[in-house]
């Protein structure tokens, strides 16, 4: 962190609360469900740091992921923001051409 | 906030027997065969797909049997069968309401909405089921207050509901609960068990969780903190409440990383008489997302993903492995323990002999994915 300085708001509270100690600890994913900020592997590489684990093909974990909010940075969150993301591709295998990438809206 | 719902939605159509090809076929005024009621002493699978089908499939023919169609948007579908195997109780609408569906009839005969205060939005992870009496509903409610200038997180409650409280349910009780709650199973003695960080034991007239099996907090010496991500919400044959976990087992307190084993295994309570067990059942090597122990060997412990394989849980040994067409989520088993039924991820249901782990058959249901639904196997 010597190189990088804090210069909004946002950034100096997490530079304040690393320097208190009141970083909570990371803990090993457990139970975690619904929109996940996790990083734990899944879409680019499994949990062995390969593919073989990886669902396949990829859209067979599609709506798995999109319904439940998980990984929302790699699939639309179907639960509360893009609920008819899918709307034209209800069978993924056959029909994935008609999804979309999603982008926020401007407020 | 949860969609307003209209009259239209208390009439469950269905259709069925015939395999549509087209997505959405399900024609209101074709083959309306609500009534089409189920036989007793029959075995049938229960399962959810895209757009909105809760589908029943005979398992004496491996053919579908019927559809009903269910209201609302999908998502999970996760379903839990009344004791008397009469009434399916779904998660759906995109985890917000959860509907009891007559299953000799697809009428619609109980609903409630996860969110149940005014300005709050809340969802339910996968946490649902009925209590063992049939009498009850639980549902775990996850709310966030929707204010003009920002949301608050508030917190989880368990929500009790009566079954027969009709199409526009109100809580009995609601109690404060844990974060991260997922699926719970009702134990004979009316205690509810419910999976979240810990596995918990709940006194469900006093909302008292107490937890009965350690598992982000375990203290298993010479063990990594177990991985859970289990969402399969099964009322198994061998009345049990289980959940795989992966955990890394090392050598000594150096915890070295290089001699360390990756292991599988499962939790499980039994809901007659609730003894549990933490079990490991074989070596990491690849990943499950759901898996289930034999009916009718309780040492031989299967898993499915991209392989559907079998395990001694003994001898902690992987015996056999099965290659297959493409992921499947879930694993069910016949109550013979002859057949095992892969459902999940897309549109068809995949059939292995559980002995040879041969595919015997495969049914393509009306409808798009099954995603993340859970399905259950009974005999009426």
């Amino acid at each position: 962190m010597k190189h990088l300085k804090p210069i909004n708001n946002k950034a100096q509270k997490l530079t304040q609360a690393a320097a208190e100690d009141r970083i909570e600890d990371v803990l090993a994913m457990n139970t975690v469900a619904g929109c996940a900020s996790t990083t734990d592997p899944g879409w680019e590489i499994d949990a062995f740091g390969g593919v073989s684990s990886l669902c396949q093909p990829m859209e067979a974990d599609l709506y798995g992921c999109s319904d439940p909010c998980w990984w929302p940075a790699q699939v639309p969150d179907m639960m509360s923001t893009y609920p008819d993301w899918n709307k034209d591709a209800q069978a993924s295998n056959d029909n994935w051409r008609n999804l979309g990438t999603v982008f926020p809206k401007d407020k | 906030m949860n969609k307003k719902k209209d009259s239209s939605m208390h009439s469950i159509k269905a259709c069925g027997l015939v395999a549509f090809a087209v997505l959405g076929a399900c024609s209101f005024t074709a083959l309306a065969d609500e009534s089409l009621a189920l036989n007793s002493g029959h075995e049938y699978l229960v399962t959810t797909n895209y757009p909105n089908n809760l589908h029943v499939i005979d398992l004496a023919s491996d053919s579908l049997y019927k559809t009903c169609k269910m209201p609302d948007a999908f998502g999970p579908g996760t379903v839990q069968l009344s004791p008397d195997r009469k009434i399916a109780y779904v998660l759906n609408n995109h985890y917000a309401d959860v509907y009891g569906v007559e299953l000799d009839s697809c009428k619609q005969v109980f609903h409630a909405s996860i969110t149940q205060h005014p300005g709050e939005k809340a969802r339910s992870m996968f946490a649902f089921t009925v209590s063992h009496d049939g009498k009850e509903l639980y549902t775990v409610a996850n709310p966030t207050l929707l204010l003009n200038d920002r949301y608050e997180v508030k917190e989880p409650r368990l929500d009790v509901y009566a079954t027969d409280a009709g199409l526009d349910a109100k809580p009995l009780r609601s109690f404060p609960a844990p974060r991260q709650l997922t699926i719970m199973q009702s134990g004979d003695d009316g205690s509810l068990y419910v999976a979240g960080p810990d596995l918990y034991k709940v006194n469900v007239q006093t909302g008292k969780f107490d937890v009965l099996v350690p598992s982000r907090h375990w203290k298993r010496p010479n063990y990594s903190a177990p991985d859970v991500l289990y969402i399969w919400n099964q009322q198994t044959y061998r009345h049990d409440f289980s959940l795989l976990y992966t955990a890394t087992k090392f050598k000594d307190k150096q915890q070295d990383p290089a001699t360390a084993e990756a292991l599988y295994g499962l939790f499980s309570i039994d809901l007659k008489t609730g003894k549990t067990e933490t079990t490991d059942f074989g070596p990491l090597t690849e990943i499950y997302f759901s898996g289930m122990r034999s009916p009718k060997d309780p040492n031989l412990m299967f898993g499915v993903l991209n392989r559907l394989a079998k395990y001694d849980i003994k001898q902690k040994k992987l015996l056999q492995a099965a290659t297959l067409d493409h992921s499947y989520y879930c694993l069910s088993f016949n109550k013979a323990g002859s057949k095992i039924y892969l459902t999940g991820t897309f549109n068809d249901v995949a059939i292995f002999d559980a002995d040879s782990l041969k595919q015997v058959g495969k049914i393509t249901l009306p409808g798009g994915d099954m995603a993340a639904t859970t399905t259950q196997i009974f005999i009426r």
